[in-house]
């Protein structure tokens, strides 16, 4: 039942990321790239990293795409000067594509053998995902979770400048 | 159904909130499909152009957005992640006690001086002042 | 009855979506389009992080996943605000087009 669902949500995140990357209209990718990152958290509620699953469709599906979509309307390209996509390099992109391909293949040919189960008693116990996250979060990886402060702060600043150069014009 | 259910014990909490998922996406294709299937379909030209206010179109239908929205969409953005961050915290506040407070408050403390340097470059002011 | 996905489907699963991603970087000449490729690509690096930390038994994957979220979100409002300033000083989008450091 698990393998159903497993390959349901797989199948659904690579035809949709396929999709992403090859509708001409850019409004189109975007709705597909949201479809894509609702199938990924489907993917992590697999993997018992619900909390995980919560904050991808909450940042992810919810505010990065927000901004995607606002910055399509932003730029305003008439509809007579589309880019036009031909697809360029794609011998290059298929040949790094194969070799990506080739080079997961042999890694994971020796995992094949004897495939690795995963743990039926996931490290989530009786606490709940988002509890024991936590503690790994605010104990163990206190001073990452402390520059990603100053990392969105950083980002804020920089784009605030740049928008706002927008703005004085 | 109930064997359904019973057959999946470790994901057992999502199967409904999967067939709502399921049920909802197919009602709203089932529904416009057969929209489609029953209403009449004559377009002429006049019918076709987007309506505004019963004159003629004048310019393109897709003006330019305000840039000032895209300012207040970064903010969303960045404070959003710093809430994913909060949740854990919430769970885990009374174990954490005063300890977890005050890494809180840095982490808040770091992210708000990117709130007031918005606010003091009036990135967040509509209309310009002066 | 629920038989368990082998940990090596995940793992193909993010490897596939990281060349989808990488692809779409290669070929894509809006540039838009290539940060929606790069977001796909940091999710597939997240489904892996998360299957190893699933595997392992510890949380680790799954902490640094966040981490990367962040990180994203960071990424996506300054690449942008990137994009803004380039479509009103160049008027277009298309990456080709863009092939001066300075103007």
């Amino acid at each position: 039942m698990e393998q159903f669902f497993f390959f349901l949500f797989a199948a659904g995140a690579v035809i949709s990321a396929l999709l992403v990357i090859s509708r001409r209209n850019v409004m189109h990718c975007a709705l597909f790239l949201v479809l894509t990152f609702f199938f990924v958290a489907a993917i992590f509620v697999l993997l018992k990293a619900e909390f995980l699953a919560a904050v991808q469709v909450l940042v992810y599906a919810g505010a990065i795409m927000v901004l995607f979509t606002f910055v399509i309307f932003l730029v305003h390209i008439p509809r007579t000067e589309k880019i036009r996509q031909t697809f360029r390099q794609k011998n290059l992109a298929l040949a790094l594509g194969l070799l990506l391909g080739l080079e997961v293949a042999y890694i994971l040919y020796g995992t094949m053998a004897a495939p690795a189960s995963l743990p039926a008693a996931a490290p989530v116990g009786a606490v709940g995902n988002t509890e024991s996250f936590g503690v790994a979060l605010f104990t163990r990886f206190l001073f990452p979770f402390e520059v990603v402060s100053v990392l969105l702060l950083a980002a804020m600043i920089g784009a605030i400048v740049l928008a706002k150069k927008e703005i004085d014009r | 159904m109930e064997v359904f259910l019973r057959g999946y014990s470790a994901l057992g909490p999502y199967v409904p909130v999967f067939l709502f998922i399921v049920v909802a996406v197919t009602f709203g294709i089932v529904t416009l499909f057969i929209a489609k299937l029953v209403r009449p379909h004559r377009p002429y030209p006049e019918k076709l152009s987007p309506y505004e206010c019963g004159v003629p179109p004048l310019m393109e239908a897709r003006e330019r957005f305000f840039i000032r929205f895209y300012i207040i969409a970064i903010l969303f953005v960045l404070f959003d992640v710093e809430a994913a961050f909060l949740y854990p915290w919430a769970v885990l506040y009374g174990k954490l006690g005063l300890y977890g407070f005050i890494e809180m408050m840095i982490f808040i403390g770091i992210l708000l001086v990117g709130y007031f340097y918005a606010w003091r470059k009036g990135a967040l002011d509509w209309v310009k002042e002066g | 009855m629920s038989a368990e996905v082998p940990l090596s489907y995940y793992l193909i699963l993010g490897a596939l979506l990281f060349i989808i991603g990488a692809v779409g970087v290669l070929t894509r000449r809006h540039a838009l389009v290539i940060l929606m490729s790069i977001e796909l690509m940091l999710n597939a690096v997240n489904i892996t992080l998360v299957a190893f930390s699933r595997m392992q038994g510890n949380l680790t994957g799954q902490v640094f996943s966040l981490f990367i979220i962040a990180v994203a979100a960071a990424e996506a409002a300054v690449g942008l605000a990137i994009v803004i300033v380039l479509f009103n000083s160049r008027e277009t989008l298309n990456i080709d087009e863009i092939n001066l450091m300075k103007w």
